[in-house]
C-alpha cells in the first residue's frame, strides 16, 4: 500500500494557499465587521455596523438590485444561451465558424467591451442613439446615466458579454441527447414542441440547473461592467453588493462597514448557492 | 404539425415527400436568416469597436456616426504607443497571467485528483471547501485582502497579484479538471498501477498526458480571470508604473484627457491575446468544459 500518504501531501499545498489567500481574509472580513473603529485602532467588538446598516434604507435597495439583477440575468442568459443552442444544433457547413465568431464577446476582456458600449450609449454622438431615433425614441438618450435605463443597460451588457459561454455548453448537452429517442417520439407523432418538452428539455435539465448555478455565482460576482460604466449609479439604481462595498471602502474610508455589507453579501451567495445545489440534487433524483 | 405529417406514415415515399422537405427547405432557410441576424447583432458591438479604431478622427465625433469605414487611419494605435506607457503595461499583464496559469495548472491538477480519483479522508469536506471558496465573490474579501497584502508589504507587486489571482482559480479549475480525469477509463489507471507506476506517476504519466482538454479549459479560465481583472488590480496597485495593461486602460475613462480612439485603439489592443489565444484552442476549450457539464 505504498502511497496511502499521498493525499495528505497533495493537500497541504492546497489548503495552505487558499487558506492565506482566501480562507485567512474572509475570517479577518468577518471580524473587521464587528469593530466600530477605523482600522489600525484597537476597538472592542460590537454590532454597531450591523444596527447601522439594516437601519439604512440604501442597504435594502442594494438588496433589492442584487436580487433583481441576478435574478434576471441568469433566466435571460439560460433563455439567450438555450435560443442560440437551438439554433446551432443543427448541422449546416460553417457551423465551426459561426460557433468561432459567436464566443467573441466571452473571449473579449471586460474593459475593452465597457469602453465601447459607452462610446456607442454616448448621448451626443453614439450610433445607439442613432438606432434609438430610427425606432422613434428620440435621440439623446444617456443609457448608462439615465435613471430608467441604467439598470436595463447593464443588464443587457452582462448577458451580451457572457451568453457565448451557456450557449456552448447548453449546445454541447442538446449534442448529448440521444438521437434514437427523439426519432422514437417522431415515429409515435410528437410534434417539435412536443419533442423539446418531453425528449429534450429533461434530458438538458441537470446542465441547465449547473448553469444557473454558475450564472447566479458570476453575476454575483459581475464588478467591472458595472463599476466601469455606471459606477452604481444614478442614485443607486445599479450599486450591487459589489458595488457598494467597493464604494464604501474606498470612495468613504468605511472599511469596518463595507465589511459588515460583505458579510451579508457572503451569506447570500452560501445561501443561494446552497439552494441551487438542492434543487438541482432534487432534479436529479427525480429523473431517475 | 403533428397532423399534416401523419398521412405521409400512412403512404410512405409516395406524394407527401417533396412537400415535407419543401417545407423543411423553407425551414432551413428561416434557420439561416435568423443565425445570421444573431450574428449580426451579436457581433455589432466588435465590428464597432474595431471601426472607431480606424475611422479617421474627423467622422468618429459627429453625429449619426458613419455605419462604414471612411479610410483607415492607423494614427491612433500609433499616438497610442507614443502617448502612453501601454507596451509595459501588456508586458505586466502577461508576466502576471503566465504566473497565474502556472500555479493554477499545478495546484488544480493536485485538486483535481483528489477530489476525483484518490480515496481518502476528507474528501468530502475538501470538496465542499473548494465549492465555498468558488463562489466567494471577490468584492466580499477586498478589503481584509488589501490590509493583509499592506501589512505583508505586497502592494504593488506583480507576482504576489498573480499568486492572488491563481488562488481564486484553483477552485474552478480543480472541478473542471476533475471532470476530465472522470473521463479516463479506469483500465488505463489499473493497467499503470500493475505496470509500477506510483500513484503521483499516475496522474503525471497518465491522467495529466490524457486530458489535454481539461488543462486548455484551465489555463484558459485562469489567463482570462488574470487578464480581466480590474477589482484586485485597481486595490493592490497604486503604483502607475506596476499597471497592468486593464488597469491602465480603465485609469482612461475617468481620465477626460486621452481621445476616444486612442482609448478604442487601447481596447483593441488589449483584446488580441485572450482572443487569438481563445480562438487557436477553442476546440479543447469546449471539450474541456464540458467534460462534466454534460452527463445526460
Amino acid at each position: 500500500m505504498s502511497g496511502a500518504w499521498l493525499p495528505y501531501l497533495l493537500v497541504i499545498p492546497i489548503l495552505a494557499f487558499e487558506g492565506v489567500f482566501v480562507l485567512y481574509p474572509i475570517v479577518k472580513g468577518i471580524l473587521t465587521s464587528f469593530k466600530s473603529q477605523e482600522l489600525g485602532q484597537s476597538g472592542s467588538y460590537t454590532f454597531s455596523n450591523y444596527s447601522r446598516m439594516f437601519a439604512d434604507p440604501v442597504f435594502w435597495q442594494v438588496v433589492r438590485v442584487t436580487l433583481t439583477f441576478t435574478a434576471l440575468v441568469v433566466v435571460l442568459m439560460l433563455i439567450a444561451g438555450l435560443f442560440i443552442a437551438m439554433l446551432l444544433n443543427w448541422s449546416f457547413r460553417g457551423r465551426g465558424f459561426v460557433r468561432g465568431i459567436l464566443s467573441i464577446p466571452w473571449a473579449l476582456p471586460d474593459i475593452p467591451v465597457v469602453l465601447t458600449f459607452l462610446l456607442m450609449a454616448d448621448p451626443n454622438f453614439g450610433i445607439l442613439n442613432r438606432m434609438a431615433s430610427w425606432l422613434g425614441f428620440g435621440h439623446h438618450n444617456a443609457f448608462f446615466t439615465s435613471p430608467h435605463l441604467a439598470f436595463a443597460s447593464i443588464i443587457v451588457l452582462t448577458v451580451w458579454k457572457g451568453f457565448p459561454f451557456y450557449a456552448l455548453i447548453t449546445l454541447s448537452a442538446l449534442q448529448a441527447v440521444p438521437d434514437e429517442l427523439l426519432e422514437a417520439a417522431r415515429v409515435d407523432g410528437a410534434g417539435a414542441i412536443r419533442r423539446f418538452r418531453s425528449v429534450v428539455l429533461p434530458s438538458i435539465t441537470p446542465t441547465l440547473c449547473l448553469l444557473a448555478v454558475l450564472a447566479f455565482i458570476f453575476s454575483l460576482q459581475q464588478f467591472s461592467l458595472i463599476y466601469l460604466t455606471t459606477g452604481g449609479g444614478p442614485g443607486n439604481d445599479t450599486t450591487t453588493f459589489s458595488i457598494d462595498i467597493y464604494n464604501q471602502a474606498f470612495q468613504f474610508f468605511n472599511y469596518s462597514y463595507a465589511s459588515a455589507i460583505a458579510v451579508v453579501g457572503l451569506f447570500l451567495s452560501v445561501i443561494g448557492t446552497a439552494l441551487f445545489v438542492y434543487i438541482e440534487r432534487r432534479v436529479v433524483r427525480s429523473r431517475s | 404539425m403533428a397532423v399534416l405529417t401523419k398521412p405521409a406514415a400512412a403512404a410512405p415515399a409516395a406524394v407527401p415527400r417533396p412537400r415535407r422537405s419543401r417545407r423543411r427547405m423553407a425551414g432551413s432557410a428561416v434557420r439561416v436568416v435568423v443565425i445570421v441576424a444573431v450574428c449580426v447583432v451579436a457581433l455589432f458591438p466588435v465590428y464597432w469597436m474595431i471601426l472607431s479604431t480606424f475611422q479617421p478622427e474627423s467622422k468618429t465625433l459627429s453625429f449619426p456616426p458613419p455605419l462604414f469605414l471612411h479610410g483607415f487611419n492607423t494614427g491612433a494605435i500609433s499616438q497610442l504607443f507614443g502617448d502612453q506607457p501601454i507596451a509595459s503595461w501588456l508586458g505586466h499583464s502577461v508576466f502576471v497571467a503566465v504566473i497565474t496559469v502556472a500555479i493554477t495548472l499545478v495546484l488544480a491538477s493536485f485538486g483535481a485528483y483528489l477530489l476525483g480519483r484518490l480515496e481518502w479522508h476528507g474528501k468530502l469536506v475538501f470538496g465542499l471547501l473548494l465549492l465555498f471558496t468558488q463562489m466567494m465573490p471577490g468584492a466580499m474579501i477586498i478589503v481584509p485582502e488589501l490590509q493583509f497584502y499592506r501589512s505583508m508589504g505586497w502592494t504593488n507587486n506583480l507576482p504576489m497579484l498573480a499568486v492572488l489571482y491563481a488562488a481564486f482559480n484553483v477552485p474552478l479549475g480543480s472541478w473542471i479538471l476533475k471532470s476530465s480525469f472522470d473521463n479516463v477509463p479506469d483500465s488505463v489507471l489499473d493497467a499503470g498501477l500493475v505496470d509500477g507506476c506510483t500513484r503521483l506517476g499516475v496522474l503525471r504519466r497518465l491522467l495529466l498526458p490524457l486530458s489535454r482538454a481539461g488543462l486548455v479549459a484551465v489555463a484558459v479560465v485562469a489567463f482570462f480571470g488574470s487578464w480581466n481583472d480590474y477589482l484586485f488590480a485597481s486595490a493592490l496597485i497604486t503604483n502607475r508604473s506596476q499597471y497592468t495593461a486593464g488597469l491602465g486602460i480603465a485609469t482612461f475613462i475617468s481620465q477626460q484627457d486621452v481621445p476616444i480612439f486612442e482609448l478604442q485603439a487601447a481596447g483593441v489592443v488589449f483584446s488580441l491575446l485572450p482572443v487569438i489565444f481563445y480562438m487557436a484552442v477553442q476546440r479543447y476549450v469546449v471539450r474541456g468544459l464540458t467534460a462534466g457539464a454534460v452527463k445526460g
